[in-house]
């Protein structure tokens, strides 16, 4: 087609107007591919610290945390805001009075006594989980259990009452020879794998737990490494020895516990038959998840119920802030380039068709019907635009493998959970200090190295988006030569 | 002025009749045809002669179907252009007229076969066949040689001959030359001359050609002049003989 043998003319031997058209194109899509590749680098970056969080397969978790003293003051102690039924079941979980040195045995003797407590949240019985099950929405609910095993081991000391003269006060701190140590567990019901505290995806060495089978643990890859203990170790409980059988790593923002139990043997050990603190809900579909957590709060007295999205709020850190950065400016940017390159695309071509008015002008003089002269300017307009989108992709890609190589490191944090019992010690606290937040979220970060991905779609997009800016140039100026009177165009001074 | 001849039984080409053409308004306001009556018969060689400003360029775009009258009528073979819409006027010019101007107008980035082909792609020639027409067309004007060189590597003369064998490509019956040699030298003028002087004998095209060169009038059958966008002279035109 003649047509065809005249653009390719045309931006051949106009170098410096079809470079600089397709350029200014090119620059403009190319921006827009280099600032959607790093965006998808950061959700992708996102997906991988919230995939374990969003992925377990809980869409919803259920707790009754004790309540902070009404007046903000911190904690008040355990039992503050409770019902005096809630406030014995407390005592009676947690076994009632403090630790005790008197019965212990005689001064001198060894001793290692080890109680389960829970200072941050109430158990509620484990049919609480038919409740849930059965309440519109919900696919699927496990029980769990989580709570300190705080043993206390030492030699008993000769006096129990506090030293110095009458009158003077306790003196010092606990005796020397007393060594407390603290295990946060959590127990999981093996046939709810992806429903619990943690999941199988989450082994790092060795296996899960095994329904059925008695006296096996996992262990929090934080706590094997500071214990030293890997598979085949043993874990000595309150005179019950338990087989390592895996090591788990929970993602920030995950539960985490030093140890994972059978919720049957826990439950048992711990003296809390058909009691749960933590319920792991499955919603049938995504969209149910916000009615289910509206239902549940109205079923549970005294429930908190969190979602998984509520736990991808709370990462934060540089990941975050450049999603947010990428999200805002970066789309702005991206936005206003491309308009700057469109208007680059217009303006050339509104100006070479004023510097082509004599030849447009005598094309029509010859001839040519006007729809020829306007598909004319357009297909050179638009070819202009398929070399800018060639330019866009190739810019685009090239900024996005820089991006790449140079591989800048985000963090994503997440803060301790916020827990409803201040940390520190307090009445029923222990001298320890800390929080006995059991179960709290992993707290900390993860470093997730940044790269911004091109695929297919995006360069389709980068041509797109060119043609685009070629098909408004050639309207601006295809509408500016079908408005050429032939003589007035031949009379241009050109 | 009107003409007074007596050639009703011959077909008239063109036939003007207070013919006007106006531009801008008030002060501004600029009379460049004023009210010409004019025919031209079929066959004929038509040189307009008159200084710059004298409304012969106007004239040839009216004639030509480039710009509609102001006032008055402009007929071609007894259809009046400015009942005709755009379309049909671009048909007209394309089957019908040749156009050839002073600056020669080619397409500055196609070839000179190119440059001829451009006033044969609306039409319906298959490729093959538009570039073979091209090809004998430049080969009539004595082009055959040059038909890969782009304008700016051919002379004045030579893209003029460029331009004469565009205008011919779909076989006009009118040639209308807006100062042909006025960008050449007076050789190659003459050459050009000679040519429009061969396609009017030899094939029977009709010529009108505007100069305001006095010598250029020397290749017509037929002058007339024009000043201030209206004829000169006696009634009858002046014919001229050949030298």
């Amino acid at each position: 087609m003649f047509y065809l043998s005249y653009i390719a003319c045309e931006l051949r031997r106009r170098k410096g107007r079809t470079l600089l058209t397709a350029l200014g194109l090119g620059v403009g899509v190319g921006l827009v591919v280099t600032v959607t590749a790093l965006s998808n680098g950061l959700d992708r970056a996102q997906r991988k610290v919230l995939a374990p969080l969003t992925g377990v397969g809980t869409d919803v978790s259920v707790t009754r945390p004790l309540k902070v003293n009404a007046g903000g003051a911190g904690f008040a102690g355990p039992g503050a805001g409770l019902s005096a039924s809630e406030r014995k079941q407390l005592e009676q979980e947690n076994g009632g009075a403090r630790i005790g040195l008197q019965n212990l045995g005689k001064p001198g003797a060894k001793f290692q006594q080890t109680n389960f407590v829970t200072l941050t949240q109430l158990s509620f019985p484990a049919t609480t989980i038919g409740d849930v099950k059965a309440l519109a929405g919900v696919a699927d609910v496990a029980g769990g259990l989580t709570i300190t095993a705080l043993t206390v081991s030492g030699t008993v000391p000769k006096s129990t009452q506090p030293q110095g003269p009458p009158g003077a006060g306790a003196t010092g701190g606990p005796p020397r020879n007393i060594n407390f140590d603290q295990l946060s567990l959590a127990g999981v019901d093996p046939t709810h794998p992806t429903l619990a505290a943690i999941s199988p995806g989450q082994i790092v060495k060795g296996s899960y737990l095994t329904a059925g089978v008695t006296r096996q643990a996992v262990l929090n890859i934080s706590y094997a490494r500071r214990k030293g203990l890997a598979v085949g170790d043993k874990l000595e409980l309150k005179g019950r020895t338990f087989t390592i059988v895996g090591i788990a790593k929970t993602p920030i923002g995950g539960q985490a516990s030093d140890a994972y139990l059978e919720l049957d043997q826990l439950q048992r050990l711990s003296g809390r038959a058909g009691r749960v603190n933590v319920l792991y809900v499955r919603a049938r579909r995504a969209d149910a998840v916000g009615s289910v957590q509206e239902s549940i709060e109205r079923s549970v007295a005294g429930s908190s119920v969190t979602t998984s999205k509520d736990l991808a709020d709370r990462v934060g850190g540089s990941l975050v802030d450049a999603k947010n950065l990428s999200s805002k400016l970066g789309t702005a940017l991206a936005i206003a380039g491309l308009i700057a390159a469109f208007a680059i695309a217009c303006l050339l071509t509104l100006s070479s068709v004023t510097k082509r008015i004599r030849e447009l002008g005598t094309l029509k003089a010859i001839g040519w019907p006007q729809r020829l002269v306007v598909r004319q300017v357009t297909g050179e307009s638009l070819a202009q635009g398929a070399l800018g989108g060639i330019a866009g992709a190739v810019i685009g890609v090239a900024g996005a493998a820089v991006i790449t190589a140079i591989g800048p490191t985000l963090k994503a944090s997440v803060a301790a959970a916020a827990s409803p019992v201040a940390a520190g010690p307090g009445p029923g606290a222990g001298p320890l200090g800390g929080s006995f937040g059991q179960g709290a979220v992993t707290s900390g970060s993860a470093l997730v190295k940044l790269d911004a991905p091109v695929d297919v779609g995006l360069i389709l997009l980068a041509v797109g988006l060119a043609l685009l800016g070629g098909l408004l140039a050639g309207a601006v100026g295809g509408l500016r030569a079908a408005r050429l009177r032939p003589a007035d165009a031949l009379r241009h001074i050109g | 002025m009107a003409e007074n001849h007596d050639r009703a039984s011959e077909p008239v080409l063109y036939e003007l009749r207070a013919a006007r053409k106006r531009y801008g308004s008030g002060d501004t306001l600029v009379h460049a045809v004023a009210g010409i009556d004019l025919r031209i018969e079929r066959g004929e060689f038509v040189v307009v002669a008159g200084p710059s400003g004298s409304g012969k360029t106007t004239l040839l775009q009216l004639l030509g179907a480039l710009d509609r009258p102001s006032g008055g009528d402009v007929l071609f073979e007894g259809r009046s252009l400015a009942a005709m819409s755009d379309a049909e006027l671009a048909g007209l010019r394309r089957t019908t007229l040749g156009f050839i101007f002073q600056q020669f107008n080619l397409i500055p980035t196609l070839t000179a076969q190119q440059n001829v082909e451009v006033a044969l792609a609306p039409g319906e020639l298959r490729a093959p066949d538009r570039r073979q027409r091209a090809r004998d067309l430049l080969g009539r004007v004595g082009l055959g040689a040059r038909a890969g060189h782009l304008p700016s590597q051919l002379s004045g003369g030579e893209q003029q001959r460029v331009a004469i064998a565009r205008a011919l490509a779909n076989e006009p019956r009118v040639l209308l030359a807006d100062e042909p040699t006025g960008n050449l030298d007076s050789a190659t003028g003459d050459e050009v001359l000679a040519l429009l002087r061969s396609l009017n004998e030899e094939d029977g095209i009709s010529v009108v050609l505007v100069t305001h060169d006095p010598s250029s009038a020397d290749s017509a059958k037929r002058l007339v002049r024009i000043r201030d966008g209206l004829l000169l002279g006696p009634a009858e035109v002046v014919p001229v003989t050949a030298a």
